[in-house]
């Protein structure tokens, strides 16, 4: 059973060391995050335009859905935020794994510009910590990665139950150890009791 | 030195073990939420709030804080022609206000989550910048906790390649693993 157990934390570790490594660096960063309301978008890093037809008797939202289908944008997560610009102007923002992208239609011109916000590497391993099998761009390897970011979420849950099992069985009466162990407890619960 | 690193590899496992069953017990719980059903109770009340005491959104959020058993972050103030609306928000509980100062009449709807969900607000949780304290100290866990995963990585590797006998297949499993997930990581952020 121990040799097992030990070979399960080891290879379950070595499998996943990437994600954890993601979700580490994702971890530090989601701290000092700007509050609600602060966060101001990247600037704009390059730009794209293509002929489309709108068609005329379409509303805004259906319209921008067309658009946002046309675009076909890479790493895509959905659109939000349809309006009218000052210009009178459809536009609306896409959300992308790799940053934000300003879309508008020119309808005049019969053309959509895109205006490309790339993330920081930061923001960009942010987005990929939250993948998983039903959450995901439809990009292959996003889903790829998504699968993977899923397997090592179950494979972290069985570390650290396995890691807590080798603990227990090869060292049980550590008295540092069982004095740490009960102080985080103690400590975990007066916050969980401080929060509800 | 393969002692000393095998008790920080220890003592960074119990002093974060919490906080990662946290993480992965609510990692979960977002992965298969239409699968669960997860428990939200709803209460609604009606307060009366003198309106000296109400001057502001904040002086009012303070009234019902200090008077009124509410706890959290004031956010989303918004006037609604005479009502003002905002939202008294901590990790699993989430009270919306709206008061009309014509009647002094305050309604509280309170919406309070079961455990799995408290969880995922718990790692959605972030920044330093909450008035509610505990909040705070629940990012400062999730910075230390963060670095302490990145150490007990590192840590484990070392302790890995220590054992001579595991050295050829786990250097199989993590090349296997770095290859793929490395390689999907430079294809979605050059695609």
């Amino acid at each position: 059973m121990y040799d097992w157990m030990k070979k399960i934390h080891m290879y379950a570790g070595l499998l996943s060391f990437m994600a954890f490594v993601v979700w580490g660096v994702t971890g530090i960063q989601a701290v000092f995050l700007p509050a609600p309301g602060q966060w101001q978008p990247p600037p704009i890093s390059s730009q794209k335009e293509f002929p489309f037809e709108g068609g005329g008797a379409v509303d805004d939202k259906k319209l921008a859905k067309a658009i946002y289908e046309a675009a076909n944008l890479t790493m895509r997560g959905g659109y939000y935020n349809i309006r009218r610009d000052e210009a009178g102007h459809l536009a609306f923002t896409a959300f992308s794994w790799n940053g934000q992208r300003d879309v508008t239609y020119l309808e005049e011109q019969r053309r959509v510009r895109v205006e490309f916000r790339d993330a920081g590497l930061g923001d960009f391993l942010s987005s990929m910590h939250t993948g998983h099998s039903r959450r995901g761009p439809p990009d292959l390897q996003a889903r790829l990665w998504s699968y993977y970011n899923e397997f090592s979420t179950w494979a972290f849950l069985l570390m650290v139950l396995s890691g807590v099992y080798l603990w227990v069985a090869t060292r049980p009466g550590m008295r540092w150890a069982l004095i740490l162990s009960g102080a985080t407890t103690l400590l975990t619960v007066f916050l969980w009791v401080a929060t509800r | 030195m393969f002692r000393l690193m095998r008790n920080v590899h220890l003592i960074l496992g119990l002093l974060f073990f919490f906080y990662a069953m946290l993480f992965a017990l609510s990692s979960l719980t977002i992965i298969y939420r239409p699968m669960l059903k997860l428990r939200r109770d709803s209460e609604e009340r009606t307060l009366q709030v003198a309106t000296e005491k109400a001057i502001t959104p904040r002086a009012l959020a303070l009234e019902l804080m200090q008077h009124h058993e509410m706890k959290g972050d004031l956010r989303d103030i918004k006037q609604d022609g005479e009502a003002i609306r905002f939202v008294i928000a901590r990790p699993g509980t989430q009270s919306d206000v709206t008061y009309w100062p014509s009647t002094a009449e305050a309604k509280i709807k309170t919406h309070r989550e079961g455990f799995l969900e408290t969880l995922v607000h718990l790692h959605t949780n972030h920044g330093l910048w909450h008035d509610f304290l505990p909040a705070n100290a629940w990012s400062l866990l999730s910075l230390l906790g963060s670095a302490g995963l990145l150490l007990l990585g590192v840590t484990g590797i070392y302790l890995w390649f220590c054992h001579k006998e595991e050295r050829v297949i786990g250097f199989v499993i993590l090349t296997v693993g770095l290859t793929y997930s490395l390689t999907m990581l430079v294809l979605s952020r050059t695609a």
